[in-house]
Formats: C-alpha cells, structure tokens, sequence
C-alpha cells in the first residue's frame, strides 16, 4: 500500500513537472474526442429526434377505412386491446359530423367537423386533459383562430335539423379545454367526447337525445353500429401486419405504406452511416490515444527504471504511467465536455433558429458523457497497462543508462 | 575477513553493433568494509558487472552468487535469480544496495531532499536527522530544497551519493560516478565520499578508468582481460583478482 501510494504521489509530481508535455497530451485527446461528442450530440440531436418525429408522427401510423362500413363495440374493443394499436375510436357518418360554433368575439358562425377523441389521442399527443362530457371541446388551430378564442373560453355550438317538415337548431355551450397544436390538422377540427359525436348523429337523424333534453323520436333499441374509426398503430413497424389483417376481415383501408417503407430505410441507413462513422472514430481515438500513452511510458522508461534501482517492484512501476495515464484521461475529457459543451451552444443557440426548429440540434443525455468517460477510461488504462508491463519488463540496466 | 559477496562463474552475454559482447566472472570474493575498483577501457563490461552486482541484471550463466549483508540475512541470489523472485531481489536491492549512475539519476520532478528521502521511505526508515547531517557533510545541505535540474553538475552527484547512502546499505555501488565532473570536483566529493563511507562501514565497489585517482584511494581493483573469439565475432571480456 505505501508503495502505490508513494506511486500516485510519484506519477502526479512527474506530471504536473512536466506539465507542458501534460497539457499536450490532454489536449491530444480532447481533440479526439470533442468532435466525437459533437457527432454524437447531433445524432442525438437533429437526426433522432427527426426520425423520431417521422417514425412517431401519427399520421404515418394512421390506417384509415375506405368508405364505409360496420363495426359495433365490440369490434372496437377487440383492436382497442391489441398490443400493436395505440389508439382507435369510432366516427359517425360524415355528413352528421359537423357544427356550427359562433363566439362572442368573432361575427362569423364556423362549420367545423366533429371528431371524437379521448385520453391517448395520438393525434393530440401531449395535451393535459381531454373532453369528457358534453360541455368541452378541444379547437383546432384553425377553428380557434376564426373563432378568435383561447383556452377556457366558453362558445355556443348549434345543430340543425329537418324534423317533421320543421327546421330545428339546437344550442349548447360549450367551453373550449385546449386548442391544438397547428401541426395535427390544418381543417376547422372540433374534438369533442365520443358521446356528443353520438348525439349530434342521434339529433341528425330525428332521434331524441335526453341526456341534454333534445327532442325527437327515441332512440333506436338495436346495438350502436359506426360506419368508421380512426385507428393508429402502434409504431410504424405495425402498420403493415395491422393492413393485412384488416384486409383479411374484409375491412378496405389504406395507410402511407410507401412514406413508412422510405422512412424506415431512412432510419436503417443513417443508422449504419452513423455508426459506420462513430466505429472508426472510436477506433481512430483509440488509436491515437493509445499510441500518445503508448510513447509516453516509452519516454518514461529512464525514469522507471530509477525507480527499480531504489526499490519499487515491477507490478508497482506498471502502476506509474497507468496513474498518468488516468489524469490524462480525467483532463482530457473534462476538456472534451467543455469543448462540446460550447459548441452545442453555439449550434442550438445560433443555427437552430436560422432552420426554425424549435428543438435544440445538438444533445447529449448524462449517460453519454460517462459513457465517453468510461471509453476514454478503456482505452487509456489499456494503453498504458500494455507499455507500463513493456517497460516493466525491461532490465532497469538498459533504461538507466540513458539517464 | 567476512565475506560480503561471492561470484562464481558468471557469465552475461549481449549483441551489441553485430558483434557478440560476452562478461566471464570466474571467481570473486569481496569483503566487508573492502572497497574495490574495476577498472578497464569503456565498453570492457564494467557497468554490467556492477549490474549484476546490484541485482538489476540477470546473469546468462551462473554458478553461484551470493550476497552476505554485514547487518542482515544472507542471501543466495543464483537460486533467486533461477527461480525468478523479483520481488525478493528488489526488497535485497531496497534494503542493502545503494546506487550510483554516472548522471546521478536524480529524478527531476523531486526536490533534492525528496530524493534523498526516497529509499528511507520505500523502506518505512522514521524520518530523523541523517539526511540533514549527510547532506551537511557532503555539502549539500543548502540545495536541498531544490530541484536537480537547478544544481550543478558536481552537486547533482553528491545529491546522487546522499540518496544511495541515505538508507545505510551495506554496499555501495558507484558506476563512473565522477566521470562527467573535473578532476578538482571529482577527487573532492570522492575523497567526501571515503570518508562517509568509512564511517558507515560501507563496502564501495565502483567502476573508473581513472587509474589514477584509483590508486589515490587505494582501492582493491579487479583485472579485466580482454579477448576476441570466434574470428572477431565474439569480445569476451573478463574479470578476476
């Protein structure tokens, strides 16, 4: 123990005695790896996240029925349990789908489409709380805007009907919970709870709907049965079996086969790219660090030797420039985070605006710089292992000599 | 006479330039208090002979070597050396064997006291006041604070002589320790240097071919012969009383 001691008290006097010699070791490194980490803060900024963004968007994992059809609960509740389906909801006729919305800050009265969404929504992903009687509406950029309305505010939403010879308008107040996010639909979009989607079919087609005491026939006694739904994968790698298997039950649909099949080649072969280039930047790193390390212990074989002569054993002396070889790697890594570290500032703060996006380009999680810790830590442990037992080995005589 | 060191039959070989270069010790006896001088032109195989002698070089052939510390155990360093103890060799080396390079060896990044101070701590010594004393007598006593690269030539060895003699060793072990120093300095610290180590009652075995300042200090000196075998293939040098 006083040995390895006496060892790192040793290794750190010679490195900081020599400390330009230290300083251009650690910056040999850091100049290795800092490009690294900035290859990989942009894999991890830009690419993935891009990708994710292709892969998640719910409109490449959405499968739509073509034209109509006959599903029941049921049949709902038999895909709303299948592993591979995020999300699916029923959709009335479209036609029986629509209303009129009129704010008090806005003159015109809004057509919108009605569509019903609840908790899990791909479509509304991130959003906090989601309609759930039928008082509450989520607004679609477009809708919100022309109804000059923001969140919390309450409108009057109205549906019309030809009933007995009659027209008839119902009224419902409706207060608007969240407006959506521009990039979910361009359309005037009213998402409202499943249940009010129902019942402005129900007042459609004459029937009474008592819940909110609107008159008419009553309602059918038979099974409810939609003629659509809205149905999303559950990532895009589902999407094809999900098409099949519909298709199998008679179930015509389409979905962006040929967007998902482009989007995962992309993913497939920038993966392969990117990993191409961080192996043999990992290999060139590994290269050059052992190589400096490697002609370090070298220099050092005088010194070392002395270090026999008065007393140390063999297994001691590897220790020396394994030590030295642990500062260099600490330093220089600590310099590589600094180094990225500014220029993940430079990039997310300078060019991420000038591409409009609004997510930082450039990234890395904790776990990476350990990762690049403990990589840095292999390779310079490994390094100077290999030329401390070279120089260990070699009879003290033959280093002493050239003191 | 107590015997300190018996050598028989060593031999070590070495290519050096594409010619063979090959050490014979037939037969030495060194003894305790003794102090023995090799002396023989550069390349005769001096400082390898010292090597040997101070356990850092392993003999090619070797019939018996064996090491008889004044103040320890004695120790059959052939059996070592053919069973590969290392680790034994280095404590003999730490404990009894003090040495010094002909370029003083000091490392540079210690200030001159903590290279003085090196062996006594490798070897758990309490710090007392030997190291200001020797130092005092070697006249060193006010670089001690220094680092070796800010002492003259002449203070670098003595510093040199101070951290071999620093842990008391019975053998002291000097290659050309005052070859790269003038004549003046050279007989000063090595007359410095008899006197300490007669005090100590330390056995000097060093390498010279400064005859002499050799026969000055009346060294015992050991013969070295040499020979070109093989059709000047091989140089074989060798030593003996």
């Amino acid at each position: 123990m006083a040995q390895i001691s006496s060892i790192i008290r040793l290794s750190f006097r010679d490195y900081s005695h020599e400390w330009r010699m230290s300083g251009c070791f650690i910056l040999a490194l850091a100049s290795v790896l800092a490009p690294m980490m900035i290859l990989f803060g942009l894999k991890f900024g830009i690419v993935s996240a891009m990708l994710e963004q292709l892969i998640e968007n719910p409109i490449n994992r959405e499968i739509k029925p073509i034209g109509s059809g006959r599903y029941d609960d049921a049949w709902i509740d038999r895909f709303r349990n299948r592993a591979d389906v995020e999300f699916i909801i029923p959709k009335t006729r479209a036609l029986a789908a629509t209303i009129q919305l009129k704010s008090d800050n806005a003159k015109r009265i809004l057509s919108a489409e009605l569509l019903a969404t609840a908790k899990g929504d791909p479509l509304l992903a991130g959003t906090a709380s989601f309609p759930k009687d039928y008082h509450q509406v989520i607004l679609s950029q477009s809708a919100a805007k022309k109804l000059k309305v923001k969140r919390t505010e309450e409108i009057d939403a109205s549906l019309a009907r030809q009933f007995q010879g009659k027209r008839e308008r119902v009224h419902l107040p409706i207060r608007v919970i969240n407006i959506a996010d521009a990039t979910v639909t361009s359309r005037n979009v009213a998402f409202v709870s499943l249940d009010l989607l129902i019942a402005s079919e129900q007042f459609k087609d004459g029937r009474a709907v008592t819940d909110l005491s609107w008159g008419g026939d009553s309602p059918a006694a038979t099974e409810r049965i939609y003629p659509s739904f809205r149905l999303y994968a559950r990532s895009i790698y589902d999407v094809e079996k999900l098409v099949n298997e519909l298709e199998k039950e008679g179930v015509k649909v389409k979905a962006n086969v040929a967007e998902i099949a482009t989007v995962q080649s992309i993913d497939k072969n920038l993966s392969v790219i990117f990993w191409i280039i961080a192996c043999v930047g990992a290999i060139g790193f590994s290269f050059s660090l052992g190589a400096s390390l490697w002609a370090n212990v070298d220099r050092k074989r005088k010194e070392l030797s002395v270090l026999r002569l008065v007393g140390f054993k063999s297994g001691r002396i590897v220790m020396f420039p394994v030590f030295q070889s642990i500062y260099t790697a600490v330093l220089g890594w600590l310099l590589a985070v600094l180094v990225y570290l500014g220029f993940e500032y430079l990039i997310n703060f300078f060019l991420a605006p000038r591409l409009n996006l609004d997510r930082a380009l450039c990234f890395l999680l904790t776990e990476h710089f350990l990762w690049a810790l403990g990589m840095t830590f292999v390779v310079a442990i490994t390094a100077a292992i290999l030329g401390g037992a070279r120089a260990a080995g070699i009879e003290p005589s033959e280093g002493l000599r050239e003191i | 006479m107590t015997i300190v060191y018996k050598l028989k039959n060593v031999v070590k070989e070495r290519l050096i330039d594409g010619v063979g270069f090959r050490l014979v010790v037939p037969d030495i006896r060194i003894s305790a208090k003794e102090n023995i001088a090799l002396i023989g032109h550069s390349g005769c195989g001096k400082s390898t002979l010292l090597d040997i002698l101070a356990l850092i070089s392993k003999p090619d052939e070797l019939d018996q070597m064996s090491l008889h510390p004044v103040d320890g155990d004695s120790h059959d360093i052939a059996k070592l050396w053919e069973s590969d103890k290392q680790s034994k060799l280095s404590q003999i080396r730490k404990q009894h064997i003090g040495y010094v390079l002909q370029s003083g060896g000091l490392l540079p990044y210690l200030t001159v006291r903590e290279n003085i101070e090196l062996p006594r701590k490798l070897l758990n010594l309490p710090d007392d006041d030997s190291i200001s004393s020797l130092s005092k007598v070697l006249g060193i006593d006010r670089q001690l604070d220094k680092l070796p690269g800010l002492l003259s030539a002449g203070e670098r060895q003595r510093a040199s002589f101070a951290r071999a003699l620093s842990h008391r060793p019975s053998i002291l072990i000097a290659d050309e320790p005052t070859a790269a120093l003038d004549p003046i300095t050279a007989q000063k610290i090595m007359a410095v240097v008899m006197e300490v180590i007669k005090g100590l009652n330390i056995t000097l075995i060093t390498a010279s071919h400064d005859w002499a300042g050799v026969y000055k200090m009346e060294l015992r000196t050991l013969k070295q012969e040499s020979e070109v075998m093989n059709e000047g293939k091989v140089y074989q040098s060798r030593f003996s009383d």
